[in-house]
């Protein structure tokens, strides 16, 4: 089968709940940890889409009773796959202490991934934080499967250690673009500053374009505000409170224009087109 | 026949292991977990006579052991319930309890008469959902005046020949007032307890964490409230079928629920998190009535015996 194809099939794959455990955790700078997940069977996790999420939730008893969501990172093999993640409260806490060999559940792949290109189409993509995960996957397999010159990260964060694994980017041939707040690393400002330019040059070379984004809210609104004002088509993976990950609770609504008011961010998402999310 | 097979007044369940309203949508989605042919029965969303939409984000939040919704009865509505999502649940075979509410004494009375009208046989109760705001009388809730839910029970109970069992909300004085106010009325039995209002704050936002700023407590956190209750209506009412809910997660959580009285219980939050609880929870209950010499269910039913009195206090110990 075409790898474009592949990785971006559109049918639906069945997620499963199943036992993982720590492989390795590993520390990064800014706070970031690793989390390398080793599956003792084969699951369903080989076929997730760059987009997809897992939650995933330790032994922790009546306490913290919920999955956490997390973005696939990589997947190696249907039994070894990686997160990224940040300590945002308690459960995430827990997970940055994990050692090896800690049991997790795991339940997943998760929700929508980002849309296939169309034709040859330059993808910039736009990462900031824990936004980052969704995109290096894209950006990997974009790679792979020999495209890598239809893809820009730019990747942006406060400052220089928080930006994470970008030898695996450069290593992969994709255009890295980094913006730190306070200027220790790539350029000063935020990273839209730099996504602006190479939007403009790309329009007025006459290049199809589109834009993928992953990140905090802020980032997300501004990289929208551009996609509508330029007409570049947006893709944003957005983040919201959920409880179950699947679509049952309904805790993960998303305001939207159209129809209906809203969406789920588990199963209609977490990847939206930026004309249809309601911000004002 | 197996250990776990109980009555709920009319109806034979094969375990009384079933699941929540709100806590396993219309079951679809539950396919890719579990056997769903492997429960009791199961509750759905809570259904209205039009399609509701649902409450503004943040709708949810975590608390100790719990978590605060308000999701806003959110459903499909009972015309895309019946055609939709009610063949599927059928072809199941498990005992389907569809959940429903409306919004003043008619549409409750109508959403019961149209689910009745279009079940053919393929709805085994209609679990009433009386926690929600009266909107003509000013949004206070229909479960929280005894006459107002007798007289709801009664009009829904004669609207339709299907079972109808009240789910009764824990956020009153006395449940087993309200309890026995929807038995008379000819309910087959209650569902308790539905979620506890709550609330939680982010301080350094100061505001509300979810955007009704006060929500249901469910989980783990609501059990004893949720068994105290399970115990006082049985005790007051014994011949009361009783379907328990709050914070089960466990079968031997299960087990406490039917010691105080449940007849089955349902089990909500822990779908979340372990969607294929269910059949862990009824797999421990059915071991744990073996390791403790119940015959079945409805041996262990009510079967709490009080603590033994503390003998008379004496001045002197006969013991010197
Ligand atoms: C689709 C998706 C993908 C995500 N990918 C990543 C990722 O790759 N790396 C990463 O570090 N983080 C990611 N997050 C955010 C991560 O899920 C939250 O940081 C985490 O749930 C916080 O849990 P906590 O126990 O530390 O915080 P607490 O505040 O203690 O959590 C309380 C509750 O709120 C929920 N919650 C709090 N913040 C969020 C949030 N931002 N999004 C969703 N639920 C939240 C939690 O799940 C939990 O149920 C993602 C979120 C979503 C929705
Ligand atoms: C997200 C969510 C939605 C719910 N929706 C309904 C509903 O539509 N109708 C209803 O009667 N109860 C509803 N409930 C209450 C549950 O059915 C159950 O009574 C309660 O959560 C206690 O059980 P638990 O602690 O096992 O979750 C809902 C609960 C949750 C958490
Ligand atoms: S997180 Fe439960 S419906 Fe989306």
């Amino acid at each position: 089968m075409d790898l474009w194809a592949r990785l971006w099939q559109s049918r639906p794959v069945p997620a499963a709940q199943f036992r993982v455990i720590v492989e390795r955790n590993t520390a990064l700078t800014g706070g970031y940890f690793q989390l390398d997940l080793e599956a003792p069977v084969s699951t369903p996790i080989a076929e997730t889409r760059a987009g997809q999420f897992v939650m995933l939730r330790g032994e922790w008893g009546r306490d913290l009773l919920n999955g956490r969501a997390f973005s696939v990172l990589d997947v190696r093999d249907d039994r070894h796959f990686s997160v990224l993640a940040k300590v945002f409260g308690r459960g995430t806490a827990l997970l940055s202490e994990a050692e090896a060999g800690t049991p997790l559940t795991c339940t997943g792949p998760l929700g929508t991934g980002f849309p296939e290109p169309e034709g040859d189409e330059l993808s910039l993509l736009v990462a900031g934080g824990v936004g980052l995960p969704p995109l290096h996957l894209y950006a990997r397999r974009a790679a792979e499967a020999g495209a890598a010159k239809d893809v820009v990260l730019f990747y942006g964060g406060r400052s220089e250690a928080d930006i994470v694994l970008t030898e695996a980017i450069e290593s992969a041939g994709v255009e890295l673009v980094v913006a730190t707040e306070d200027g220790s690393r790539g350029h000063k400002g935020f990273v839209t500053v730099p996504l602006l330019e190479r939007l403009r040059a790309a329009k007025a070379e006459g290049r199809a374009l589109r834009m993928l984004s992953c990140g905090p809210t802020p980032m997300l609104q501004a990289v929208r505000k551009l996609a509508l004002e330029l007409g570049v088509p947006a893709h944003l993976c957005l983040e919201e409170q959920m409880g179950c990950g699947f679509g049952v609770c309904l805790g993960c609504a998303v305001p939207v224009y159209g129809e209906l008011p809203y969406k789920y961010c588990c199963t209609d998402g977490p990847v939206f087109d930026a004309r249809e999310v309601r911000w004002s | 026949m197996s250990r776990l097979a109980c009555d709920f007044g009319p109806l034979s369940l094969q375990s009384p292991i079933l699941t929540a309203s709100g806590c396993f949508a219309y079951a679809q989605q539950f396919e890719q977990f579990l056997d769903l042919k492997r429960l009791g029965g199961l509750s759905t969303k809570g259904i209205s006579p039009l399609p509701r939409r649902g409450n503004p984000v943040p709708r949810i939040y975590e608390t100790a052991s719990g978590m605060l919704n308000s999701i806003g009865l959110e459903n499909v509505g009972v015309e895309a319930f019946l055609s939709e999502k009610l063949p599927f649940l059928a072809s199941l075979g498990v005992s389907i309890w569809v959940n429903f509410f409306g919004t003043d004494f008619e549409t409750y009375v109508q959403c019961a008469r149209e689910l009745s009208e279009g079940s053919a046989g393929r709805i085994d109760v209609l679990e009433m959902n009386i926690s929600c705001p009266n909107i003509k009388k000013g949004g206070i809730e229909f479960g929280t005046v005894p006459e107002v839910a007798h007289k709801l029970t009664r009009a829904v109970t004669e609207a339709t020949d299907i079972p109808v069992v009240v789910k009764l909300t824990p956020n009153v004085a006395d449940i087993v007032g309200m309890a026995q106010a929807v038995a008379e009325a000819g309910a087959a039995g209650v569902s308790l307890i539905n979620t506890i209002t709550g609330m939680a704050i982010d301080v350094r936002k100061r505001r509300p964490r979810i955007a009704t700023t006060y929500g249901g407590l469910s989980g783990p956190a609501i059990k004893p409230v949720a068994l105290r209750m399970v115990h006082q209506v049985h005790r007051a009412l014994p011949e009361l079928p009783i379907c328990g809910m709050g914070g089960i997660i466990s079968g031997e959580d299960a087990l406490e629920f039917i010691m105080a009285g449940a007849t089955c219980v349902q089990l909500g939050t822990i779908n979340f998190s372990e969607p294929s609880a269910s059949v862990r929870v009824t797999e421990e209950l059915d071991a744990l009535l073996d390791e403790l010499g119940f015959e079945n269910v409805a041996a262990a039913r009510g079967c709490l015996e009080s603590l033994d009195p503390e003998p008379p206090h004496q001045e002197e110990s006969p013991w010197r």
